[in-house]
């Protein structure tokens, strides 16, 4: 594994965007930082920018103004930038597929990496999500170098 | 004042423009007007009495358009709902703004959310629908249909 890769993989940091969720889906986020599932066991820490993260995680059914920022963010992240959908709305936008606002779901729109179901996913939901990511994308890595 | 003051100070001095009042509960009533008195009663209701403005909500009502001021007297615990039709032909009432700035907002949304001009409005344009929306496609109405062809409707399985 390149050194990059495992040190990214070692301490993922992770910046956490809202496009326009109805907010459960980010408590249960901010509530894997906390000392009870202590999300930090595994290194990651959020990020205040998208220049320092090495994990987007989305949450919200994208509208179409969020979207362009979405976009925006995603090309202002440093590549490799690993996304994570949290939440039915970012997966398939739930009960919100027939709204004038949201015409496309989220991985039309910038490509995901994990999907993590739940309206909303339970803490322990997330951190598997991501555990499983880090196991993911070591496997990657140590295919391209056999 | 007392509720039943109110109602009757109300119901007196606009005897002429009410149409309707359906007392619905101990706390809330509805009362229908013309659309052309709107200004005189919310400048009563909000300036003589005191009430405060809450919001405003527009309807689409299939055959016409419905908007309701919403108005709370505090000290006695009232909620005053003033409901005015518009016909569809004619989608237009004076504007509330210069009255109380709180009105600025709910009236922009309403205008491009369902259509609505409102007469008098220091600036009548777009809230919250993003810049690629097309002139004239208001998504609150019952008439509203798809425009965007490039958007998916199915989940994928």
């Amino acid at each position: 594994m390149s050194m990059k890769l495992r040190a990214l993989l070692k301490s993922p940091w992770v910046f956490h965007l809202s496009t326009g969720s109805c907010n459960n889906c980010d408590i249960e986020t901010l509530d894997c930082l906390t000392p009870r599932f202590d999300i930090e066991r595994f290194g990651m820490i959020l990020a205040g920018s998208i220049k320092h993260a090495d994990v987007l995680l989305v949450t919200g059914s994208c509208n179409r103004k969020s979207a362009e920022r979405l976009k925006r963010l995603y090309e202002q992240a440093p590549k490799p930038i690993l996304v994570v959908a949290i939440g039915e709305c970012s997966l398939s936008r739930g009960m919100f597929i027939d709204s004038y606002n949201c015409p496309l779901p989220l991985d039309e729109i910038i490509p995901v990496d994990v999907y993590i179901p739940g309206c909303p996913p339970k803490p322990e939901a997330i951190i598997a999500g991501v555990v499983k990511l880090i196991e993911k994308v070591k496997g990657q890595a140590q295919k391209k170098k056999k | 004042m007392t509720r039943n003051e109110v109602l009757k100070n109300i119901t007196a001095k606009f005897k002429d423009s009410i149409i309707d009042v359906f007392d619905k509960s101990e706390s809330r009533v509805y009362i229908e007007i013309k659309p052309e008195s709107i200004v005189d009663v919310a400048t009563y209701v909000f300036k003589d009495l005191e009430a405060r403005f809450n919001i405003a909500s527009g309807t689409d009502c299939r055959r016409h358009m419905e908007i309701l001021y919403h108005f709370t007297l505090e000290d006695i615990n009232l909620m005053v709902s003033f409901r005015v039709k518009l016909s569809k032909e004619k989608l237009e009432i004076a504007s509330l703004a210069p009255v109380f700035e709180a009105a600025n907002w709910i009236e922009r949304e309403m205008n491009e959310l369902l259509g609505i001009n409102f007469i008098g409005h220091p600036e009548l344009k777009r809230l919250l629908l993003p810049d690629e929306w097309p002139e004239g496609v208001y998504p609150l109405r019952c008439d509203y249909k798809e425009w965007d062809e490039k958007a998916i409707r199915d989940r994928g399985v």
